[in-house]
């Protein structure tokens, strides 16, 4: 349950000033350790914060597209256990270290683990519709070399609490409990979308998922031009505990402001950072991750392929059909 | 100095070490030579007082003083007719006198104070007491039965004993000499260089050590008949007790920071359970139910719903 959970004693943060430290922490240990490495370099190379989320909030939209796409049908629950991983890693690691590209995939594939929706590597794999076989091959090589190392920047968490249950519970007491409500499942829909929008933010970072479901059909009634408040006084017994409903009130307050300054970043701007980026992993990343693959080659049988041909597979491979 | 020497043929222990010195009931010295030559025929007589002996009451020689040989002597004697002991006595007056009256036997006759008349004293009192002695006689030898069965029980433990201590030392030089083979066997067979042989020889040889000092410190640790090993002290003062506080089971307090969540019991009665999807008969057999998933969804939906204050 959450209350005694991992994610709300390691995983949420008090606000998004942390989360910006936390990143801008990762994006100076990276910088630094290239700079220590003494190759020749200079500052402007490198991503800035601002690059680095722009990139970042690209790849999870990314993402949320791939998952969505995926067949069989992927569980909300899955997904939003994905993108809470992708979250998580890269709140102390640099997009520049590793390659979102890689490390969306393996989120989304230990998801489908931990969360018990059952799809073998190579169905996995086989969503990447614009891939041969080949190429599906070398994705899956890299989705499991990188596995353990994503299992370890989320330090064993793996247990995600994500707000779709809640939001299940919500509807349950608020049929069994708040008859003035005359048709709760209308509220189904936009809630819904709500949660999805929702993950694409840092809010999952900042609230208990409890919170954040009761925003979303709150939002949900208001727009159906429903008041809920005595849901709130009468059923949850808020009525002579102000302090608490009001603190109620500035939790989804906050909530809807984050939700508010979500965008999806500009594709041009998106190109520009990732021409940035693959210039960086091509000069940089290569030796580090040549390094690695060395060690994992040492069992030989993996990678017999030259590793040039890691080049060929692009983003623009990936691409999917706009949704 | 004045060495012990046989009075007849003048030879002293200092000439002669392998001197064996024998005494009779009369209390003076002969060296065995002697008793030998003068006593061919069985009996003679003693050549400094002249009293008539036999070869066979001839004694070695226990004390420097040949008189004490005589005391002891002539004790056993006496003995053997005042063998009565303190509870045949009604008082400890007249046993005192008894023992006194003993001492006084044995005095004279080892002195030669009127020899004679102690004789009669004794053969009297033989007479009178003729039925005690008997009594007392088979009673004491029974007692030195007893006694000598248990010496015996003791000498054949002992010898037990040795002869499994024996054995132990056999059985481990045994052990030390089959190592060594082993490792001549190693060293004419092996390809494996010898310093690495040796050193596995020496490993294991230590290890031989090891096992046998730690066999003695066993045996070694002895304990007394009555099962407590040696050196430990026995506290007999009653074992103080110790109070203990009973353990008091407390309520676990979970904060859930949330409303309250209705018991799984009372979900069907509360009507949550019609807002669920029913459990189908498939699913019951593995022993789901509704009510588990709806509990699930509502504990999920309130816990941590409320900010924590301050």
């Amino acid at each position: 349950m959450f209350y005694n959970s991992s994610q709300k004693k390691c995983w949420t943060f008090e606000n998004e000033d942390t989360l910006e430290k936390l990143r801008y922490e990762a994006n100076q240990k990276y910088r630094n350790k290239m700079l220590a490495s003494g190759k020749p370099t200079v500052n402007s190379l490198f991503l800035d914060a601002h690059e680095e989320d722009v990139l970042f909030r690209h790849y999870e939209k990314r993402l949320l597209d791939f998952c969505n796409a995926f067949k069989p049908v992927m569980p909300k629950s899955v997904v939003g256990t994905a993108i809470m991983y992708f979250r998580r890693f890269y709140l102390n690691n640099s997009l520049m270290e590793y390659h979102p590209r890689t490390i969306m995939l393996t989120c989304a594939y230990l998801s489908c683990k931990v969360d018990e929706f059952n799809v073998s590597s190579t169905q996995f794999v086989g969503n990447l519709v614009q891939e041969n076989a080949s190429g599906q091959e070398r994705a899956l090589e890299q989705i499991l070399e990188y596995e353990l190392l994503l299992i370890q920047q989320l330090n064993f968490h793996l247990v995600v609490h994500n707000p779709y249950r809640p939001m299940e519970g919500l509807l349950i007491d608020l049929k069994t409990r708040y008859p003035l409500l005359e048709n709760p499942e209308s509220l189904r829909k936009s809630a819904d979308d709500f949660l999805t929008r929702a993950s694409l933010t840092d809010i999952g970072l900042l609230f208990p998922p409890s919170q954040i479901a009761m925003t979303a059909i709150m939002n949900s009634a208001s727009r159906a031009g429903l008041s809920m408040e005595s849901y709130l006084t009468e059923c949850l017994g808020l009525k002579d505990n102000k302090e608490t409903l009001s603190k109620m009130y500035d939790a989804m307050r906050r909530i809807k402001s984050l939700m508010k300054r979500y965008e999806l970043p500009k594709p041009d701007e998106v190109n520009a950072c990732k021409v940035k980026l693959e210039r960086i992993h091509a000069e940089f990343c290569t030796n580090t991750n040549m390094k690695r693959k060395r060690g994992y080659e040492d069992d030989d049988h993996v990678a017999k392929e030259p590793r040039m041909t890691e080049e060929e597979w692009t983003d623009e491979d990936l691409e999917l059909d706009d949704l | 100095m004045d060495d012990q020497g046989c009075p007849r043929c003048k030879t002293t222990k200092y000439r002669n070490p392998s001197l064996k010195l024998m005494v009779n009931v009369c209390g003076h010295t002969l060296c065995e030579s002697c008793v030998d030559m003068l006593f061919v025929r069985g009996s003679g007589n003693c050549v400094q007082c002249d009293t008539p002996l036999r070869k066979s009451n001839f004694r070695v020689q226990l004390f420097e003083d040949p008189t004490v040989d005589k005391e002891v002597e002539i004790r056993k004697k006496v003995l053997k007719i005042y063998n009565k002991r303190d509870f045949d006595f009604s008082s400890l007056r007249e046993y005192n006198d008894y023992l006194e009256q003993v001492e006084e036997i044995v005095y004279n006759l080892t002195n030669n104070i009127e020899v004679e008349r102690t004789k009669q004293i004794m053969e009297a009192y033989q007479r009178e007491n003729r039925d005690v002695i008997q009594k007392n006689k088979a009673k004491l030898t029974r007692e030195q039965e007893e006694l000598e069965e248990l010496l015996l029980l003791e000498q054949q433990d002992n010898e037990q004993r040795r002869l499994e201590t024996l054995q132990e030392e056999q059985r481990q030089l045994q052990a030390k000499r089959k190592n060594k083979q082993a490792l001549l066997d190693e060293l004419e067979r092996s390809h494996v260089p010898a310093t690495i042989l040796l050193a596995q020889h020496k490993d294991r040889a230590t290890q031989l050590e090891n096992q046998i000092e730690k066999q003695k410190q066993v045996v070694k640790t002895t304990i007394f008949s009555t099962g407590i090993p040696m050196g430990q002290t026995v506290l007999l003062q009653p074992v103080a007790r110790i109070a203990e506080v009973l353990y008091s089971y407390k309520p676990i307090e979970i904060n859930t920071y949330g409303p309250p969540v209705p018991e799984l019991e009372q979900l069907g009665r509360l009507g949550y359970l019609n807002h669920v999807r029913a459990a189908q008969p498939q699913d019951m057999a593995g022993g789901y139910t509704s009510g588990l998933a709806c509990h699930r969804a509502i504990q999920d939906a309130f816990s941590g719903l409320f900010p924590p204050l301050g």
